[in-house]
């Protein structure tokens, strides 16, 4: 029951993310327009290029979606809705969007396709630095809540929020959530106007459909993970618990869209050196700081 | 008949699997697909941790695994002549004397499993949040020096590497 709920609210945040992904690129509230899209891509021929590595080309739009899904299972929305409390959650979260990278880098070498090539190695660099500044923030928000269980986390929360308690936590969080979901203006995997689409380049129909779906699952569920992690999860006052989650999350989806449009697209190179040397120092840092702040402040 | 347990099932399954894909690194000419195979070898082995009710251990070994797999596949397709494997390169060689290898080392291992005295059997394991309280004790605690070490020798390893890499050569070419 409690899966059933979960996957209908992904289903209609997915649906959500579309239009507020349309709306930061085009101004306007077009409502109908991911339902519509969505039944164009199911209508349209889905080509299969030469040469394909059959089982990557395949598997991969699928295996995106299951991750991000996967990740979705252990995020609290509300005190009880929560598909499994694992007592190793947090690494849990890490573990199903690491497969992100593995997904995108079949989908890039399947299709037997130079700009998907370059967009899938292009991912893989991108990510394992990435990765470090989702690991590394995540650590100061366990250490805080003395658990990996997400509830707990949430529940540390209580007083403080982390946002506010480890705000360069949340800052580059933040930024390699974006990075992970390759959002402008870290999209050099897709990157439309150099790669044509990059990985998405050599899809079509419904596996495109798919690959889509999956990252616009991917998206909504980073927003709620951010949500859970640093804005306090379902507490707040006045609202019952499910509305703040909801409202929450809605509105670092829209930050995390809104970002994209205002920079221009990051160079490989700077990407890579900005997390390396900036970014891996600084996570750090927030561990170092978050460690005496857990001590002087119990 | 005696009835398998749903625990036992799911250890079989997975350890067929992690086999399976095992076999498939070998089979198959492209390094991608070798590469991810042995990504999907290591998952099933993690699946089969959590079988055995060491959660901790095998979300780890899961997540390790797919950035790991994926560094090795990106390094196998930089250096293998035909990464592809549409050509006519052979993966294997020296197949004689591999065979023999991996037979001594398999019945070696079987040996070890089948002859080992494994002292007596835990009768209750504690709880995942337990498990990695206790973990995180011994990490901190009696461990903590052997782990160090360990970190900073792959630390200054990592370091060397990336300098021995930056740092362009001068060949004397007399």
């Amino acid at each position: 029951m409690t899966t059933a709920l979960i996957l209908l609210l992904l289903a209609v945040g997915a649906y959500l993310v579309a239009v507020i992904e349309a709306w930061t690129m085009n101004g306007r509230w077009q409502l109908a327009a991911p339902i519509t899209a969505g039944i164009a891509l199911l209508g349209r021929e889905s080509i299969v290029p030469r040469k394909p590595d059959r089982v990557f080309f395949e598997v991969a739009p699928v295996l995106l979606l299951i991750s991000a899904l996967l990740a979705a299972t252990v995020l609290p929305l509300t005190p009880g809705l929560i598909i499994t409390d694992l007592a190793t959650g947090v690494l849990f979260i890490n573990a199903a969007l690491v497969y992100v990278l593995v997904a995108l880098l079949m989908a890039g070498w399947g299709p037997n396709g130079a700009y998907a090539m370059i967009g899938g190695w292009r991912f893989l660099g991108q990510l394992i630095a990435y990765a470090m500044l989702i690991v590394m923030p995540v650590t100061a928000v366990a250490m805080r809540a003395e658990s990996l269980l997400t509830t707990q986390i949430v529940t540390s929360q209580a007083d403080l929020w982390n946002i506010l308690y480890q705000p360069l936590g949340f800052v580059l969080f933040f930024v390699a959530a974006m990075a992970l979901a390759f959002l402008p203006p870290f999209d050099l995997t897709t990157a439309t106007s150099e790669l044509a689409g990059g990985v998405e380049a050599e899809y079509s129909g419904v596996r495109l459909a798919v690959f889509r779906l999956g990252r616009l699952v991917l998206v909504i569920t980073l927003a709620a993970t951010i949500v859970v992690f640093y804005l306090g999860g379902w507490q707040g006052p006045w609202l019952p618990p499910w509305a703040w989650s909801a409202i929450k999350i809605l509105a670092v989806t829209a930050l995390m869209l809104l970002a994209g449009p205002a920079l221009p697209r990051v160079r490989e190179a700077d990407l890579l050196s900005l997390c390396w040397k900036l970014g891996i120092p600084l996570a750090l840092l927030n561990i170092f700081v978050v460690g005496l702040q857990v001590l002087v402040w119990p | 008949m005696a009835m398998i347990s749903a625990q036992t099932f799911f250890i079989s399954f997975f350890g067929l699997a992690a086999v399976w894909f095992g076999i498939v690194v070998f089979r198959t000419h492209s390094m991608m697909r070798s590469a991810l195979a042995l990504l999907f070898s290591q998952t099933a082995i993690g699946a089969m941790f959590i079988g055995m009710q060491a959660e901790f251990l095998g979300v780890l070994q899961i997540m390790m695994m797919a950035t790991e797999m994926s560094i090795m596949a990106i390094f196998m397709v930089m250096f293998m002549m035909d990464p592809g494997g549409l050509g006519k390169m052979d993966m294997t060689h020296q197949k004689r004397r591999s065979v023999i290898t991996g037979l001594v080392a398999f019945l070696a291992i079987v040996a070890v499993a089948l002859f080992t005295n494994w002292g007596t059997l835990a009768g209750s394991v504690p709880d995942s949040a337990q498990q990695i309280e206790d973990l995180g004790l011994e990490l901190m605690g009696r461990s903590m020096l052997i782990f160090e070490t360990a970190g900073l020798t792959l630390l200054t390893a990592m370091i060397a590497a990336t300098a021995v890499a930056v740092e362009p050569l001068k060949r004397n070419r007399n």
